[in-house]
């Protein structure tokens, strides 16, 4: 019972922590980044090479944000601003991107699975259950994560700035906002997240180049149920998360693997706003 | 062109290909024919990706799914059944019923009444992965991850699957290409491009979408029964989320609504993989991931168009481009005594009672209630945020209003969706001109003529008979010569006259107008007042007309109704209305009638909240 | 040099042209009244001069900086605050927020101050919702807003519509003592004649996208003169 919360609680964080920066980008945008899952790849290799160069395996998560966030930079700049009026081709435009990222790391590294170094290995005793600690560290991080994006986007004036833009673009610009550069801070925030999200799951997971596509259907079907807000996403990992594990240990892992993708698509259907306010 | 040499032209074309497939094992070698066999298959499938994008404007991920339901079908039975013909048949049905079935609930599920073309593009991709995944834990049914090999199948020659996969690929797009190109055919690039009009056209697009999506799964089964056939081997790949995004991309390069575009993107990106994919396998998903972002980014249309492209501007340098040809299509006045539209019920031919509506706490219409009889012409004015036009949108569309009844011809509305509205014999003109802007004006009215004329799955018809009201707005306006115009290049005052025309040939009962004569030169104004009065007059229409030109109210209406902050305060003759102080002032003063210019600052009052 | 110069503007929407050929020039401190019916180009010309919409043809020049190919965020930077007639506030933001994000100057609380003069009780309001104040209080908030970020041009689209007169009454207050303090400059869009005439200097009216008629709201026969375009 316990062991099943903390999955649940666990599997939340990472799914928070995989979705934040496509929530991010399709707040800000309208537009889902399909690059999402080649930057979180990107991420996972970056961690890969922190490792491997013998650096503390913490340092992997401010390489792969950086990382990520410079080709964030020029994937904005050159393809998703151009199809800013063409919502459906920017989704296949990044989906190229992603393609594009994954055959330059099977260039570069291989095609082979690889693994990272864990910055945390072990178990921690919680409430009478020994339990990964890294899992429960993620907890932690994907904390951290939320309260920092909500810290920015709440108590700074770019972060205002971005609100309104998510809000009423036209009526920002009106005011004086320069909603392009807001745009390319967020796309290049964003693209950063994805890098850290991959930073993050490869000690979970192995590393190899197609490593981030998995994750991208479910986080893009999270940040859909979810709107643009950080709390409703939170709202959505717990539930569907949390479904995904009781439907996983009590029925089928294969089941509990779609178990997300098609409740999303069910709550959808009956309620085209799903999680979101109004 | 007549439409007899326009289909042989088209089977002419077919059986040359015909001949090349038939050729094609005496020209390549072995391993080309084995290749090129799997991607004759996997062109037929993105053939269906380029109707449902390309044309319908549905960006489906999902195509792989059908493919594999054929092909898992196919391997399915005769793994766990033996083979044998009656089998073979079994697996034939049990494919493309499987994929009909599949289909049918993701239609459901995608194209229901109000769902964005993002939400149905998330369905598709949902789809391949559940498929998957389901594949996976079927255990030895399935065979799980390696999928099911080693059963028997039809004993066939390599060089006939060649033929059988070529034959089956260039039928299925000569069906396509002359379905595209007939009047049923464009009706999915009407609904591309302006669903809301097909609907307000009497149209369900949700239907039609659901049809298409049936046809392409059906067709994408069968390839992958044939791929099953001669592979024989079926693997959980093939329903999968990269083989449904490598059939988009096929048909990105391609070029989207081309047809043959995607057939050549899938058959020479195919084939070129299996060519190079053995020597420099990244490197070469490398250079199509990048042509693919680079397509999509500069060159939208693809690069079928862009080849035919070149050599057509080169020869336009050579000699100068020949005049548009004359459209074949000749209007004809049906006769009056068959357009009388719907049978009309008992009462008035508009009621609207206590109609209501809301958006959250805020109520935009209250209280509304008045009947218009057939023959009537009544205006609707008042000041903007009156909420006329909401009062149109509550006639036309059943699921607009909060509260209230309304009966047209007698018959109560209830919920319907705008289409049913128009079965019942209301015509909806919007306040901007709203028509097909690629089509052209013969075509635009074929697509208004839908409900009543069935529209040819393979012919484009000739004529084009339409109810005299129609006919007269065309002639009036001059847009009978300029049948072969498209609705893009029109000015806006025919744009206008156009949909007018269109709406007319619904054969409606009740007439719904948005400021038919806005941005209208004084001419078109007065044209189109003749038009109403005489709908009104000779047709017996009940026309319900909303503007702000109280002139022109004054010039063709019988009655007119004012609204004022969602409330009727006047129903009357068109004296009573120029006569009214109140009137005066809601216009004068945006309704608050009494206050005296005179205004005085006064901070010291609150509002409250 | 004139606060505003639009010259030859034409403008409108895909296929449609909604301002044909329009020019007008505002001197520093003027407030000019554009009347009309509806659809006769009223809110285009706001919407074009601000850069949300495309200019077809002609110029603009804002204090003598050439605004004719800026974005509106660059326009919105020379000192112009623009209100449009829907959607002007976020709604799902606070008051203050609603400010904050129009008040650019470094000195949030001197605007503040400007704020307290003219509608106090947007001071005790600051934490609420945007959205949950009503609909006099909405606009009140609008003109708060534009006021307190020190634009020298203001571009209000029928800010009175809907509104009790006493309400309007106070508007036209606020928009008066501006102009005495600052020396604001305003283009008013409205279809409140009173109003109008009682805060504007001059009024045009505009018909199927071009001036028919133009005069000073001192003449005394202005009233009559806008009401022959307007209805019966």
């Amino acid at each position: 019972m316990i062991g099943q919360m903390l999955d649940i609680v666990t599997t939340a964080a990472i799914l928070y922590a995989v979705a934040t920066g496509l929530l991010l980008v399709f707040g800000v945008m309208k537009i889902i980044n399909f690059a999402h899952g080649g930057l979180m790849t990107l991420g996972g290799y970056a961690a890969l090479v922190t490792t491997q160069a013998g650096l503390n395996p913490w340092l992997a998560i401010p390489a792969a944000a950086l990382f990520g966030g410079v080709v964030g930079m020029g994937i904005e700049r050159f393809v998703v601003r151009p199809l800013y009026n063409r919502p459906l081709d920017a989704i296949l435009a990044t989906w190229g991107l992603s393609i594009i990222i994954g055959q330059l790391i099977t260039i570069a590294f291989g095609r082979g699975v690889q693994f990272a170094a864990s910055p945390l290995n072990g178990t921690l005793d919680l409430f009478g259950e020994s339990y990964s600690a890294y899992r429960l560290a993620l907890v932690g991080i994907a904390a951290v994560l939320g309260i920092a994006l909500t810290a920015l986007l709440q108590g700074t004036r770019l972060g205002l700035e971005t609100r309104a833009v998510i809000m009423n673009e036209d009526l920002a610009r009106g005011l004086g906002i320069n909603s392009g550069l807001v745009r390319f801070l967020t796309f290049t925030l964003g693209s950063a997240l994805a890098g850290v999200a991959g930073a993050l799951i490869t000690p979970l997971s192995s590393v190899d180049p197609g490593m981030g596509v998995p994750w991208l259907v479910n986080a893009f079907m999270l940040v859909l149920v979810s709107g643009a807000s950080l709390l409703s996403l939170l709202f959505a990992c717990l539930v569907l998360g949390g479904a995904q594990v009781l439907v996983a240990t009590h029925f089928s892992p294969v089941l509990g693997g779609l178990t997300i993708a098609v409740l999303a698509a069910v709550i959808l259907r009956i309620r085209p706003k799903g999680f979101a306010r109004d | 062109m007549t439409e007899a040499r326009r289909l042989s032209l088209i089977l002419a074309v077919a059986l040359a290909a015909l001949a090349a497939i038939f050729a094609g094992p005496y020209v390549l070698d072995t391993y080309s024919v084995n290749v090129l066999t799997r991607s004759l298959l996997y062109a037929a499938v993105a053939l269906t990706v380029d109707l449902l994008w390309g044309f319908l404007g549905i960006l489906t991920f999902g195509q792989s799914v059908f493919f594999a339901c054929g092909a898992y079908a196919a391997g399915l039975v005769f793994t766990h059944m033996d083979f044998s013909t009656s089998n073979a048949f079994l697996a034939l049905g049990l494919g493309v019923g499987g994929a009909l079935l599949v289909a049918a609930i993701v239609g459901w599920l995608a194209f229901w009444h109000g769902a964005s073309a993002l939400y149905a593009s998330v369905i598709t991709l949902v789809l391949p992965i559940v498929a998957t995944q389901l594949l996976y834990s079927g255990g030895t049914f399935t065979g799980s991850s390696s999928g099911l090999s080693g059963f028997m199948s039809f004993d066939l020659s390599m060089e006939a699957w060649f033929w059988l996969s070529g034959s089956f690929l260039v039928g299925v797009t000569t069906l396509a290409y002359i379905f595209v190109k007939s009047d049923a055919g464009r009706l999915l690039v009407a609904v591309r491009e302006n669903e809301q009009r097909c609907k307000y056209l009497g149209l369900d697009t949700s239907r039609l979408k659901i049809l298409v999506y049936l046809a392409c799964a059906a067709i994408a089964a069968v390839a992958g029964y044939i791929y099953a056939g001669y592979a024989m081997v079926v693997a959980p790949e093939l329903a999968g989320f990269v083989f449904g995004t490598e059939l988009v991309i096929w048909t990105a390069l391609g070029g989207r609504g081309t047809l043959l575009g995607p057939v050549f993107g899938a058959l020479i990106v195919d084939y070129e993989s299996a060519q190079l994919a053995g020597d420099y396998p990244f490197v070469w998903q490398l250079i199509i991931g990048t042509l693919f972002v680079l397509v999509i980014v500069a060159f939208p249309r693809g690069l079928l168009p862009v080849v035919f492209d070149v050599p057509r501007k080169l020869l336009g340098l050579l000699r100068p481009r020949t005049a548009a040809p004359a459209t074949s299509v000749t209007l004809s006045t049906l006769d009056p005594a068959s357009t009388q539209g719907v049978e009309p019920g008992d009462g008035p031919a508009l009621a609207v009672a206590d109609v209501v509506k809301r958006f959250g706490s805020l109520t935009v219409l209250e209280g509304i209630d008045f009947e218009a009889r057939a023959g009537e012409l009544v205006s609707l004015v008042g000041p903007n945020g009156a909420g006329k036009t909401t009062l149109m949108r509550c006639i036309a569309d059943g699921a607009e209003r909060s509260a209230g009844t309304i009966k047209v011809n007698g018959y109560d509305i209830g919920r319907k969706p705008p289409e049913a509205c128009v079965a019942l014999g209301v015509g909806r003109k919007f306040q901007m001109a709203n028509v097909f802007e690629t089509l052209t004006v013969a075509q635009c009215l074929q697509i208004a003529r839908v409900r009543h004329a069935r529209p040819s799955l393979w012919r484009r018809a000739s004529d084009l008979p339409l109810p005299e009201a129609a006919m007269h707005v065309l002639a009036t306006t001059g847009l009978d010569r300029q049948l072969a115009t498209p609705a893009h290049l029109l000015s806006h005052g025919m744009k206008q006259a156009l949909e007018l025309s269109m709406v007319l040939a619904l054969e409606p009962r009740v007439l719904l107008l948005d400021e038919p004569t806005a941005g209208l030169t004084k001419t078109e104004r007065m044209q189109i007042g003749a038009i109403l009065i005489d709908l009104a007059k000779k047709q017996g229409l009940c026309v319900l007309l909303v503007e702000h030109d109280l002139d022109f109210v004054r010039e063709i209406s019988s009655r007119v109704i004012v609204l004022h902050q969602g409330r009727i305060v006047l129903d009357g003759s068109v004296e009573e209305v120029v006569a009214s102080e109140l009137v005066k002032q809601v216009y004068a003063g945006s309704g608050h009638a009494g206050i005296d210019h005179e205004t005085a600052p006064t901070p010291s009052q609150e509002m409250p909240a | 040099m004139s606060a505003l110069s639009v010259e030859n503007l034409s403008s409108g929407y895909a296929g449609a042209v909604v301002l044909r050929e329009v020019s007008l020039a505002l001197a520093p401190g003027e407030i000019l009244a554009v009347l009309g019916k509806n659809g006769m180009g009223k809110s285009t010309l706001l919407k074009a001069v601000m850069g949300f919409l495309p200019k077809m043809t002609g110029t603009v020049a804002i204090s003598g900086s050439e605004a004719t190919r800026l974005s509106p965020h660059r326009v919105a930077r020379l000192g112009v605050g623009y209100v449009a007639q829907e959607k002007a506030l976020f709604q799902d933001m606070s008051v203050e927020e609603n400010l904050r994000l129009a008040i650019r100057r470094p000195d949030f609380e001197a605007a503040l101050a400007e704020v307290e003069a003219s509608f106090p009780f947007l001071l005790q309001r600051l934490k609420q919702r945007a959205g949950t104040l009503s609909g006099g209080e909405q606009k009140m908030l609008l003109m708060a807003r534009s006021l307190a970020t020190g634009a020298k041009l203001l571009l209000v689209d029928e800010i009175t519509e809907g509104l009790q007169p006493s309400v309007i009454d106070r508007l036209a207050g606020v928009i008066r003592s501006a102009r005495e303090r600052h020396g604001t400059t305003m283009l008013l869009v409205e279809q409140h004649l009173p109003f109008a005439l009682a805060v504007a200097d001059r009024w045009a009216v505009l018909d199927r996208g071009e001036f028919a008629e133009t005069g000073a709201t001192s003449e005394p026969d202005s009233r009559a003169r806008v009401l022959k375009h307007l209805s019966v």
